[in-house]
């Protein structure tokens, strides 16, 4: 047998394979194609909701979408400031220097610097020790 | 409130082109299920020799492509959908495979016995009772020849002959390259005439 003669059986039987295939598919029984076609469009189902679906929750979207800019927007505002030092921390940073100490300490001569600027420079000091 | 207006008929006319994109999709779909569906599950049922079962096969099938690729080009379909239900066969064979060890360690056997061959009788309107029982016959000693085969042999075979599928699309199908598609196929046409050459020539 030759090659040719291999190739002709080769299609012959899948020919006949095709032709028996068609007809079971054509054969198939009512009870058969109807829940094929239950099935088909519980499938298309899938299209028309799936579209529905996207559509409702385009609102939504739109929503979370604005909150996610301002959130995005409030932090980045946030981050850029400069970091504030709370007025506490800058009246305990003024009262534990040294300088300010020895203020306290003669605070009655610098109400008297204070006093005498104010009215003219002709008052004597308090504690004068001179 | 004429910018509002503007702005809510801009948005129904996108709305419309989006019903009107998914409707015929939608149709375009429908036909390409109803062309399908049939030859599928033959396939299916070959395969698996369970109507039922191969139906419910074909309907998941079915959604998934619906689901999720619904929206690639048609011509994408039915590679695609032919390899969505060609994962869901051989899911269900590793199941059934795992079922009936189980059943026999039991003792109670695979469950072959559970295929009606009178269920899943085809139509036989508008045929002789002679040509009916030589065609069952005949159709018989393929399904039986094409069990024999192996699982991607017979996908090879069942792609290309019964679906129609080039070899480029049977790849696709099958997940594999196309040299394998014609390696397979040529195995399968080969074994198929071992067993049934004498009895149709």
């Amino acid at each position: 047998m030759n090659e040719r003669d291999d190739v002709a059986i080769d299609d012959a039987l899948v020919n006949k394979a095709q032709q028996l295939f068609d007809e079971s598919v054509n054969g198939l029984d009512g009870a058969t194609r109807s829940r094929l076609n239950r099935g088909r469009q519980a499938a298309l189902s899938e299209v028309s909701g799936g579209a529905r679906r996207f559509n409702q929750w385009i609102p939504a979207g739109g929503v979370a979408a604005a909150a996610i800019v301002l959130m995005v927007v409030w932090n980045g505002n946030q981050q850029l400031d400069i970091p504030q030092v709370p007025e506490v921390a800058t009246d305990m940073e003024i009262l534990l220097n040294e300088d300010s100490l020895e203020m306290i300490e003669d605070l009655e001569f610098y109400s008297w610097i204070d006093l005498d600027a104010e009215i003219g420079g002709d008052l004597e000091p308090v504690n004068n020790v001179g | 409130m004429n910018a509002y207006a503007a702005n809510f008929t801009v948005s129904c006319k996108v709305e419309d082109r989006r019903e009107v994109v998914t409707l015929q999709r939608e149709a375009r779909l429908n036909r390409f299920f109803a062309d399908v569906e049939k030859r599928a599950l033959q396939i299916a049922e070959i395969s698996i020799r369970d109507r039922d079962e191969a139906l419910d096969l074909v309907q998941d099938a079915m959604i998934k492509l619906a689901r999720n690729y619904a929206g690639r080009p048609d011509a994408e379909w039915t590679p695609l959908f032919y390899r969505i239900l060609q994962n869901r066969i051989r899911d269900w064979q590793r199941r059934q495979a795992v079922k009936n060890k189980v059943m026999v360690f039991f003792g109670r056997g695979a469950e072959e016995e559970d295929y009606d061959p009178i269920a899943a009788a085809p139509d036989t309107a508008g045929r002789s009772p002679d040509q009916e029982l030589q065609n069952e016959e005949a159709m018989e000693g393929l399904q039986g020849a094409l069990a024999a085969l192996s699982g991607r042999q017979r996908e090879a075979f069942m792609l290309r002959m019964f679906e129609g599928l080039n070899v480029a699309g049977t790849a696709v199908a099958m997940g594999c390259s196309e040299g394998s598609v014609k390696t397979h196929y040529s195995r399968a046409v080969h074994s198929l005439r071992e067993t049934l050459g004498e009895h149709w020539q």
